[in-house]
């Protein structure tokens, strides 16, 4: 492996970014989120900076990605340091609409939109559902301190810088430019054919899923436990059984 | 138009901010929304190569990884709400006695 100009800087915006993450995560003792915003407000502009010297093409579209991209990472950021609960879930309301932001630049507008309402609705109330019902007074302890905060931002850093650069090791041999889209079928049409066709069995196997995982969930939240019951219950009279159940 | 490599490195930094909320925060609910936040760099690398590849399969994975995530989020949260039952908290230190 030869270390490029491109991947020491990989390497060091990343540790930027994870001293910014560390010192952003709730902790005990003083706080340093004004230092932990400016650090990874840096590390953001050195990586679209780095991005543009290095593996940018002129276009049009790039304004966009690069504003999309610097969002869709702040509220990631935000998810993952916020103190409330309910405040890590609007930020990741936020990160999923940025994410769909790139899938429209990426010309998947069904999955964008799919995005938007599977996550962006129907996930995210179900969160917002269980934190109002699991709600604690004030703001509890484990809100406010996190566990092994040094060790993960090692381990994430890692992670990431290794990743990130083997790729652009690999990408800056032979950059990967888009073809053009000369399609004139819509997105939705293409893409509903390929399910309908070539993931036809995919397709019937994830609703058999859904299904399963809808009567998995009640069968779980279920709050009675019949053989955990130390009340001896009469045996119904024969062909009585189940005409009286009460609902969960 | 940009690069594939700025998207694979916007889908590695969110998965890579997932993987640190997952190993960090103690609030249960807040761990499986750092699952979502993985699941969300999954689908901007899947989509990134259905785009640069020319073809739809990567699109056809991700419309089925948002069906296993509405199934884990469903499953996850009814695990939580029975949990938070039990113990009236939602620490995930409250369960340590759980590790090997």
């Amino acid at each position: 492996m030869n270390w490029s100009t491109t991947t020491i800087a990989i390497y060091g915006l990343t540790a930027l970014g994870a001293v910014a993450v560390y010192l952003l995560l709730p902790r005990a003792g003083r706080s340093a989120r004004v230092a932990g915003t400016l650090l990874g407000l840096a590390a953001l502009a050195g990586l679209v900076v780095l991005s543009l010297r290095s593996f940018a093409i002129p276009g049009s579209e790039d304004f966009y990605f690069y504003l999309l991209a610097v969002l869709a990472l702040t509220s990631a950021a935000g998810v993952i340091t916020q103190r409330k609960a309910v405040y890590s879930a609007l930020y990741f309301v936020l990160t999923v609409v940025a994410v769909a932001g790139l899938v429209v630049l990426l010309e998947a507008e069904f999955l964008a939109a799919a995005l938007i309402i599977i996550y962006g609705g129907a996930i995210l109330v179900t969160y917002l559902f269980v934190i109002m019902l699991a709600q604690q007074e004030g703001q509890p302890l484990y809100d406010r301190r996190v566990r092994g905060g040094w060790w993960a931002c090692v381990a994430g850093f890692l992670l990431t810088a290794t990743v990130a650069s083997a790729l652009s090791d690999f990408l800056l041999l032979a950059p990967v430019v888009a073809p053009p889209m000369t399609v004139e079928v819509a997105n939705t049409d293409r893409l509903g054919l390929v399910v309908m066709t070539r993931y036809m069995v995919v397709l019937q196997a994830a609703g058999i899923l859904l299904l399963l995982a809808l009567v998995g969930a009640v069968a779980i939240v279920r709050k009675r436990y019949p053989h955990l019951e130390t009340v001896e219950r009469p045996l119904p009279a024969i062909g009585q059984a189940g005409r009286e159940a009460a609902p969960f | 138009m940009a690069e594939l490599s700025n998207y694979i490195l916007v889908g590695a930094l969110l998965f890579g901010l997932g993987v640190i909320g997952f190993l960090t925060r103690r609030n249960l609910i807040v761990v499986f929304l750092c699952t979502e936040l993985m699941f969300q760099g999954v689908v901007v690398n899947l989509v990134a190569f259905a785009r640069y590849w020319g073809n739809l399969q990567g699109q056809a994975f991700a419309l089925f990884l948002l069906v296993i995530a509405a199934v884990e989020a469903g499953l996850a949260l009814a695990l939580v709400v029975v949990l938070y039952r039990r113990r009236g908290t939602l620490d995930s230190e409250a369960w340590n006695s759980m590790r090997g």
